[in-house]
């Protein structure tokens, strides 16, 4: 063994070092590119199976409108009637859906992975009642004014500091945070609940709706707040990448591989936070999308990366079929997105729960 | 000498929140025509108040209170986790939503919705009690108290569900939701008072038994106890104590974490002075949180699981600091 | 304390890291109430000590992972806490007891990340990481596992690979932590085999060892911890005494010398106080 370590390279076939990757080297540079095959496919799979929930989802409702006729009208050549479906009703939900899926799911995906615990989403620590409960008070009028998405922000930042402040610390395993989001999430679900029954019951069943998760009560505003937040959110995320992918091995580790895990952990949380607030305030507590979404894209991602864009592409995809199961399922009837995403989600939570590790790795 | 002072504070407790809701209240009553009443005089007025408006609201309430603190300890020491609590673990919601169903199929008579109540429960506390049985996950109290937050969750988004199918039974379910003690009739608490004293009978039987198995199955088998007989003896009795609350109050969370929290901090590990403890501390706890609630927001009413839930909270939060529970 | 004194006091070339009137803590309990320690270039340090001695403290604490209450730590003559992470990452290397990696993560995918330090968002990967990563799979022997997820390696070969990720690292000092922890008698002779072929390439090596045996036979330096303070240190035969172990494990032994390589032997193990019959019945 000894003198293997000063031998040069004889080997009859020089082995791999990065199968599934393309390799891009400068010559004239020390620039070098390594990506991986395997999330181009997956990603580009995914984008497409989201365009195509995006037409079933333009095409189909109380008025079914052809493929054809989707394509059609939006190059600017349908008749009046399908543009104004598409453009003024279909268009803009689907555009706020697909956004707050993806927000959703790109939060909990930071969220898990710098817990290292894939219970470890925005919605079970309690982020989305909080943000709901702050959004809810500037609807109805309780306090200061501020447009509601600034206050699910807000919510979303406070309900995670108080889960800091009442846990201690993260942990390594995060358990007791999880705790602290529960008991804020119950507290938060239920100061929603007095302010609702507060006010004049119109207005109450109004609201309802969105408190359950809803893409029927976005606010133009919020949507326009979401698209940057996301934009911003998603490049910021990607330059964390490197350092998130470090966290994968154990804590001593990565802080001998020269991640200041410290440091990621409050910038990813931030980007979370932020993600989850702006999402909350487009379509309500959607939280399980934030589980299912990055669940769904681990599965199908090379083991050991972090799938921040195949979890962003999943959340918009479940999101958009989650609204267009709850347009069409007990139509004219239209089930919200928010008890959609529950009733098909919660099963696979309480498996993950019951059968499997919360630990990420396994 | 301890243990006698706190039987003793506990009961004072109770018989001062219950003076408390007495005396105070929305309406135009004053307080002196209220003490009035209770001293044997005062108008027919404050008399209806008090009498047919207070007393079966407070009577109600300490049903409620007994029932779900008995409950909660039971489950507690059965599941060895101080976490497990029916409202956190989906047994209320379990009951809560099929009187839900039964709502909007038209039920009204409140013997049967006590009945459906009691079945949900039981439904609620088998799927509990198989969870705690699975290998790993069962020993970890906080991955079963996100299971019951999930199934909680999927019940009440089925019961949403339901809702927004019929508006008239919406408007029903949703008041009864939130819980609630206000406008309780006798009716309803004579319709639950027989599985109550029922689930009573089975505690008083059962008490010893579970308090050896607390110490283990093998330890409970080898005192010449049969722990599959036990277990399906409390979880009987906790299905018919808080089917009967969630019948009477609608699913009320955290009643039945702090309760057995503060009685076995007061009594110390053995499940039967915990379980005489709860006898005042339950009914205690939700009658002061019932007359709050009708004081904090007058004329109006906050909903008793509202305050409940800001009481409990905190609670959760000093049981998960305080304690080194396993695997956390 | 003076800084610039005790900097300068321990500054000597040839202690690629030292630390001076270490004093480390976890929440209120003090591990290690005061420790100056120095590692010798291109030598193996055994530390040995019983369990709750603080050994794994002071490896985490050298290597920058937790932060000291007081005292500091110096790195190629600089404070560590002062430099950058990275650069302490392309000068230090620590392997932790009972590494878990992601399921499915191939030995080659986990050699990758000892890179980390060297690369950047414009070099992904370099000829240098790639020269480094078929040194580190050839000096570790798990060439042949190159593409095989670790969780279906055994004990000793997973071991192996996360060494050989450290090798990767290309430091100039390695802190394994029980690197032959739950490792039977043969993995235990090929991982204590390739930590001496990294110090004869001149790697200066730190590992907290359990067994004495083991510490004697591979170590040039022993380093004896007892309640969070060095007992004593020197070489093995130097260090290793009936006196210390009694010190250090309670327990009584006598001593042998391997005829073949010299280090000592303990034979004869027996409680300080052996228990007398009348007192069993």
């Amino acid at each position: 063994m000894n003198s293997s370590l000063d031998s040069t390279d004889t080997g009859q076939t020089p082995l791999h070092l990065t199968p599934g990757h393309w390799l891009w080297r400068s010559t004239t540079r020390h620039w070098s590119l390594l990506i991986n095959k395997r999330s181009i496919v997956v990603n580009a799979t995914l984008t497409l199976i989201l365009l195509a929930c995006a037409l079933s989802s333009l095409a189909l409702g109380t008025l079914s409108i052809t493929i054809p006729d989707v394509i059609l009208a939006l190059q600017g050549k349908g008749t009046t009637m399908h543009t104004f479906v598409l453009e003024e009703l279909r268009g803009p939900r689907l555009l706020a859906g697909a956004l707050a899926g993806a927000s959703f799911a790109l939060a909990g995906c930071l969220m898990q992975t710098l817990a290292r615990n894939r219970l470890a989403t925005p919605g079970i620590i309690g982020i989305d009642n909080a943000a709901t409960a702050f959004a809810v008070a500037s609807v109805v009028g309780v306090g200061i004014s501020a447009a509601p998405h600034t206050m699910a922000l807000v919510g979303a930042a406070v309900a995670t500091a108080l889960a800091f402040g009442l846990a201690g610390a993260t942990g390594t395993r995060g358990y007791r945070f999880i705790i602290a989001g529960l008991a804020i999430g119950a507290v938060s679900g239920a100061i929603t609940q007095v302010m609702l029954s507060s006010v004049a019951l119109d207005d109450a069943n109004a609201a309802y709706p969105w408190t359950v998760g809803s893409l029927n009560a976005r606010a133009p505003a919020a949507v326009n707040a979401l698209i940057i937040g996301l934009i911003v959110g998603y490049t910021l995320s990607l330059f964390l990448n490197r350092a998130l992918a470090t966290l994968q091995l154990p804590e001593p580790v990565t802080a001998s591989l020269g991640t200041r895990s410290g440091r990621v952990r409050v910038a990813g949380l931030i980007l979370s936070v932020l993600l989850t607030g702006l999402a909350v305030s487009v379509a309500g507590p959607v939280g399980l999308i934030a589980l299912l979404g990055p669940e769904l894209a681990r599965t199908i991602s090379r083991p050991g990366s972090i799938p921040l864009t195949a979890s962003a592409l999943s959340g918009a995809i479940l999101m958009v079929l989650s609204d267009l199961a709850g347009r069409l399922v007990f139509s004219p009837l239209e089930i919200p997105v928010g008890i959609i995403a529950a009733l098909a989600g919660s099963p696979y939570l309480l498996w993950i729960l019951l059968h499997k590790s919360p630990d990420i790795n396994r | 000498m301890k243990t006698y002072r706190n039987y003793v504070a506990t009961w004072v407790m109770l018989f001062l929140a219950c003076l408390a809701s007495l005396l105070f209240g929305a309406g135009t009553l004053e307080l002196g025509q209220a003490f009035a009443v209770l001293t044997g005089q005062g108008t027919e007025d404050a008399r209806f108040v008090v009498m047919e408006l207070r007393l079966p609201r407070l009577v109600i309430g300490m049903a409620t209170g007994l029932a779900l603190g008995v409950a909660g300890a039971l489950l507690q020491t059965l599941t060895r986790n101080p976490l497990a609590e029916p409202g956190l673990l989906g047994v209320s919601a379990g009951s809560a939503f099929a009187v839900s169903l039964a709502i909007l199929l038209g039920a009204s008579t409140a013997t049967l919705t006590t009945l459906i109540s009691q079945v949900g429960a039981l439904a609620g506390c088998g799927l509990v009690v198989a969870a705690t049985r699975i290998q790993g996950a069962g020993q970890d109290p906080v991955r079963l108290v996100l299971a019951g937050a999930t199934l909680t969750g999927l019940l009440l988004s089925l019961s949403s569900l339901l809702m927004l199918i019929d508006q008239r039974a919406a408007d029903e379910i949703r008041f009864w939701i939130t819980g609630s003690l206000a406008g309780k009739r006798w009716d309803q608490l004579t319709a639950t008072m027989p599985s109550l004293l029922l689930a009573g009978a089975i505690v008083v039987g059962v008490a010893r038994p579970l308090a050896s198995l607390a110490l283990g199955e093998k330890v409970a088998m080898g005192l010449g106890h049969k722990p599959g007989l036990i277990r399906l003896m409390v979880i009987v009795a906790v299905a018919l104590l808080v089917g009967g609350a969630t019948a009477l109050a609608g699913p009320l969370v955290f009643v039945g974490l702090v309760v057995p929290f503060v009685a076995r901090s007061l009594a110390g590990a053995d499940i039967r002075k915990t379980l005489w403890l709860c006898l005042p501390i339950g009914p205690a706890m939700i009658i002061a949180a019932d007359t709050l609630s009708r004081l904090l927001v007058t004329p109006s009413e906050m909903p008793l699981g509202v305050i409940t839930a800001v009481i409990g909270a905190p609670v959760l939060m000093v049981i998960i600091r305080a304690r080194r529970i396993p695997a956390l | 304390m003076n800084q610039f004194m005790t900097m300068s006091k321990i500054n000597s070339p040839r202690a690629p890291l030292a630390a001076q009137s270490l004093m480390m803590s976890h929440g209120p309990h003090t591990i290690i109430p005061h420790l100056d320690i120095e590692l010798r270039t291109g030598e193996v340090t055994a530390i040995v000590g019983p369990n709750g001695c603080g050994k794994s403290t002071l490896l985490n604490g050298l290597a920058r992972i937790h932060k000291p209450r007081q005292g500091t730590i110096v790195l190629d003559g600089a404070d560590i806490h002062t430099l950058p992470a990275r650069d302490v990452a392309r000068k230090l290397a620590l392997l932790p007891q009972d590494n878990s990696a992601p399921e499915g993560l191939t030995v080659t995918d986990l050699i990758r990340f000892g890179r980390h330090p060297h690369q950047s968002w414009l070099s992904q990967w370099s000829e240098d990481d790639e020269r480094a990563v078929r040194k580190a799979l050839r000096a570790a022997d798990v060439g042949d596992l190159a593409n095989r997820p670790l969780d279906t390696l055994s004990g000793g070969q997973r071991q192996r690979a996360w060494i050989a990720m450290s090798i990767a690292q290309e430091t100039q000092l390695l802190l394994l932590d029980e690197p032959t922890s739950a490792l039977d008698l043969g993995h235990q002779i090929e991982v204590f085999e390739l930590i001496r072929a990294l110090a004869s390439q001149g790697k200066t090596i730190a590992m907290v060892v359990h067994d004495l045996v083991s510490a004697c036979r591979y170590a040039d330096h022993i380093i004896a911890m007892c309640h969070g303070e060095i007992v004593t240190e020197g070489t093995p035969s130097k260090v290793i005494t009936t006196n210390l172990i009694a010190e250090l494990y309670g327990v009584a032994c006598d001593l042998m010398h391997d005829p073949v390589s010299g280090s000592p032997i303990l034979v004869n193990i027996r409680r300080v106080h052996p228990a007398k019959p009348a007192e069993i019945t």
